[in-house]
């Protein structure tokens, strides 16, 4: 069946009812006419009669926007300001119902939209809208809105009717009922034709609120319990009890405890006020105080046998003690000129007695302490060991201080500012300085033996002048023509050569073949006691050298001396420009800086092993010779011959070796080649002191020497000529 | 020389009154024992009439800089048997008539 002839059937049936309804309408107002008339007005009994006037009374109403049904005093407790409030009075809108707009009625556009957009359930959709795609979709082409719209509204009434008259009009809508099938099944095909249009483009539809809550429960893992305990921390118990006395005793206790280490203290810094060497300062280390303590102990026991000793010494030559400080020869008086040397004590030390006394020196310090080098000088018999010892007049029987040394000691000096510190040169050429207050047992600083070292003996070492840093430093000469100057550093001694004596001569062909520029072997070294710069080199050539120091590769003045080696020089102590040398071609010149010729010239028919000037004449001083005797000579009372002459060893067996004038006493002390030292007192004629003349009598001791001797200088001095026949004239004869 | 030192000592030992801080016993580190000591000096030094006073503010200073709970006892007469933490102990005496016991336990 053409679905067209349907509908006008529908449409027929419509249009007959709408006019029906209007029908009714126009009775309805016609019955409200004859309502009105009809009706007879009810008073209340109450009501007001007014008079005609009054009814005519027109009373004004006002019509305003006022509700009086909303109240204007609404408040609400305001928390924040703490008080109430007045709100805003609401607005006349009464809200009857109220449903969330989140709905969307599902024939509207967007609705519609929704659902082919989701794709949900197309089965459903087609059952809820076939009907309506009926009505919807069909009429379009033909028939315009209106009738959709009564259609619709029809066949929502149809089903209604339909149940109310299903018995009555049975075969009617039967027909209805057949049409109505048919149509669905007629208008599939189209549906279907349709569907691929929307599956063909699902489209998810975002929606944040659309969302489904999975959950998981995972295993348990498994508990277990673990107990430890800690170690209590270490508890101590400790009492004591409280009181005043036990207060004071532990103060008392304790003071005295710390006036013990105060004088420890002391102690120890006096001894490292001397430079100790790394040995030493290892064993400080090492020892515990307690050991310090014995050690004080010790020290302070040794001190009093020290004492012991020296007292039974007193005891032992008390008559030499005696004789050392009172006894002046009475002889002199009657003899003119002349004088004699009392012996007093000898000194040896058992160890020593082979050696030879290489050098004797007082301590600049204590004028009782002389040190004493033992050493060799006979060549043919060489000797293993040496030792430097340091003896006291106060005890004569034996040495103070003794430092053995595995090599013959060849000379020795004291510094000047500390006395302790003594350095000595041995015989094979190193050097080593020793710290007699600490330890005689080890030098504190040692030249190395293989590498700072001279090639040769060394002679002489002489303390120089501490360096700016304070560094204590000295010079050392030997027969390697070398002259070093050794500083004491921390641990070490550093070596700088100042010069070497290269004799004035043409360069000698060695064996091999190659030059060799001879050296002078230095002998001796005297330092000008003003000029700290300059020094006096005697060699064994006889020369004797002017240096100074801060040339080290030329000598400032030559002196053709002697035809020996020079043994010993020694400056003037009152005119520092006269130094007298000794040599072993028997002489003993006096010369003048400058001078190249001796303005005296003494021969003593010996070799002559040392001379010095006496410390408290301008024009006294001793030689000592090879046949055990001592000259004395004092220019002012005799310039040709010595005013003493005196054996003090046996001729045949002995040497006199050194000699030394004690620098306060009248004492010379002299030393031998069997390790032998003898202390002389000089008489009162060796010791003239120099008469104040009459006119001067204001003039002290010093400048009286120093006149005496330029006195004596200029009668020698002027002419250069006569120097010539002194030489030979005034040799004398011993 | 000798009479006359032997003259002045006696003399001098009348006199002296020791007043700096001696420490009797001690088992603190160094460090500790150094620093504990011149809390010590500054407490009494500050309450030198109330020994009360000086207790509390050793013990304060103490417990703040190495950790409660220390003991203090400061006094001139007493006696005590006390367990302590070792390394925690300090008997010292002061001003010449003060004894003081810090310990830790």
């Amino acid at each position: 069946m053409p679905p067209t002839t349907s509908i006008k059937k529908v449409l027929n049936t419509k249009t007959l009812k709408k006019s029906r309804q209007s029908n009714t309408r126009v009775e309805d107002g016609d019955d409200l006419e004859e309502w009105k008339k009809s009706k007879q007005l009810l008073r209340p009994k109450d009501q007001l009669e007014l008079s005609e006037g009054e009814l005519k009374d027109i009373i004004a109403r006002q019509l305003g926007t006022n509700d009086p049904l909303i109240p204007h005093n609404l408040v609400q407790f305001n928390y924040a300001q703490g008080g109430f409030e007045l709100m805003p009075p609401a607005g006349p809108m009464i809200v009857v119902y109220e449903a969330q707009g989140t709905q969307v009625h599902k024939e509207s556009e967007e609705a519609k939209k929704q659902v082919v957009e989701q794709g949900l359930d197309p089965a459903i959709l087609e059952i809820s809208q076939s009907t309506e795609t009926l009505a919807v979709e069909e009429p379009i082409p033909v028939i315009p809105e209106e009738v959709i719209e009564e259609v619709a509204a029809e066949e929502s009434e149809k089903p209604e009717e339909e149940t109310e008259a299903e018995e009555g009009e049975g075969e009617g809508e039967g027909e209805g009922e057949g049409e109505g099938e048919g149509e669905g099944e007629s208008i599939r095909p189209e549906d279907d034709e349709d569907k691929p249009q929307t599956g063909g483009k699902p489209k998810k539809l975002t929606n944040q609120f659309n969302f489904c809550e999975r959950a998981a429960l995972t295993y348990n893992n498994p508990m277990r319990t673990q107990e430890t305990q800690t170690i209590p921390p270490p508890m101590g118990t400790f009492s004591a009890n409280v009181l005043q006395w036990i207060i004071y005793d532990a103060y008392q206790e304790d003071f005295e405890a710390q006036q013990l280490e105060k004088e420890l203290e002391r102690e120890r810094k006096e001894k490292e006020k001397a430079p100790v060497s790394r040995h030493q300062a290892m064993a400080k280390k090492l020892v515990g105080k307690a050991h310090q303590l014995s050690e004080a102990v010790q020290g302070r026991v040794l001190e009093c046998w020290k004492v012991l000793e020296r007292m039974v010494n007193q005891n032992t030559f008390d008559d030499i003690a005696k004789d050392y400080r009172y006894w002046e020869d009475p002889s002199d008086e009657f003899r003119d000129e002349e004088g004699t040397l009392l012996p007093l004590w000898k000194f040896h030390y058992d160890k020593t007695r082979k050696n030879t006394v290489t050098d004797i020196e007082w301590n600049p310090h204590y004028y009782d302490l002389f040190a004493v080098c033992f050493g060799f000088l006979d060549f043919m018999k060489p000797l293993e060991e040496g030792a430097v010892c340091l003896f006291t007049l106060k005890n004569p029987s034996f040495p103070d201080y003794i430092c053995m040394t595995d090599s013959a000691v060849m000379c020795v000096d004291t510094h000047p500012k500390y006395p302790y510190m003594v350095v000595i040169g041995l015989y094979d050429g190193s050097v080593s300085v020793y710290n007699v207050q600490a330890t005689c047992k080890q030098p504190a600083f040692r030249s190395n033996n293989v590498t700072n070292k001279h090639r040769g003996i060394v002679w002489e070492v002489k303390w120089a002048p501490d360096l700016p840093d304070g560094e204590m430093n000295f010079y050392s000469v030997s027969e390697d023509g070398k002259i070093n100057n050794w500083v004491l550093m921390q641990n070490d001694l550093a070596v700088t050569t100042i010069i070497t004596l290269f004799l004035a001569k043409d360069e000698v062909f060695g064996p091999d073949g190659t030059k060799l520029k001879v050296k002078g072997c230095a002998s001796c070294v005297k330092f000008h006691p003003k000029q700290p710069l300059i020094y006096l080199v005697g060699t064994e050539e006889g020369h004797i050298y002017k240096c100074s120091t801060a040339y080290s590769s030329m000598f400032l003045l030559t002196y053709e001396a002697h035809h020996m080696p020079v043994y010993r020089i020694d400056f003037n102590r009152y005119n520092s420009d006269i130094f007298i040398s000794c040599s072993g071609d028997w002489r003993i010149k006096i010369w003048e800086d400058n001078r190249l010729e001796p303005l005296f010239v003494f021969d003593v028919g010996a070799c002559v092993g040392d001379v010095k000037w006496a410390p408290y004449s301008s024009t006294v001083f001793a030689a000592v010779t090879s046949e055990g005797k001592v000259y004395v000579f004092d220019l002012n009372v005799n310039k040709y011959k010595p005013i003493c002459v005196q054996a003090i060893v046996s001729k045949r067996r002995n040497k006199l070796t050194r000699i030394s004038f004690n620098p306060k006493l009248p004492i010379i002390i002299v030393g031998d080649d069997k390790g032998c030292v003898q202390t002389l007192k000089l008489s009162p004629n060796l010791r003239i002191p120099c008469k104040a003349p009459k006119k001067q009598q204001h003039l002290d001791q010093w400048t009286l020497q120093c006149m005496k001797l330029d006195k004596l200088l200029s009668l020698v001095r002027e002419p250069g000529a006569l120097d010539l026949p002194e030489d030979t004239a005034e040799s004398i004869e011993s | 020389m000798g009479d006359g030192e032997g003259r002045e000592k006696p003399e001098e030992t009348k006199k002296i009154v020791h007043t700096y801080p001696l420490i009797r016993h001690s088992d603190m580190p160094e460090e500790m024992k150094q620093e504990s000591m011149e809390l010590v000096v500054t407490a009494c030094e500050k309450h030198s009439t109330n020994n009360e006073a000086a207790a509390r503010m050793i013990k304060e200073e103490m417990d703040k800089k190495f950790g409660p709970p220390f003991h203090v006892v400061v006094g001139e007469g007493f006696g005590f048997e006390i367990s302590f933490e070792c390394q925690n102990l300090l008997y010292m005496f002061f001003g010449g008539n003060l004894a003081i016991v810090i310990w830790k336990c």
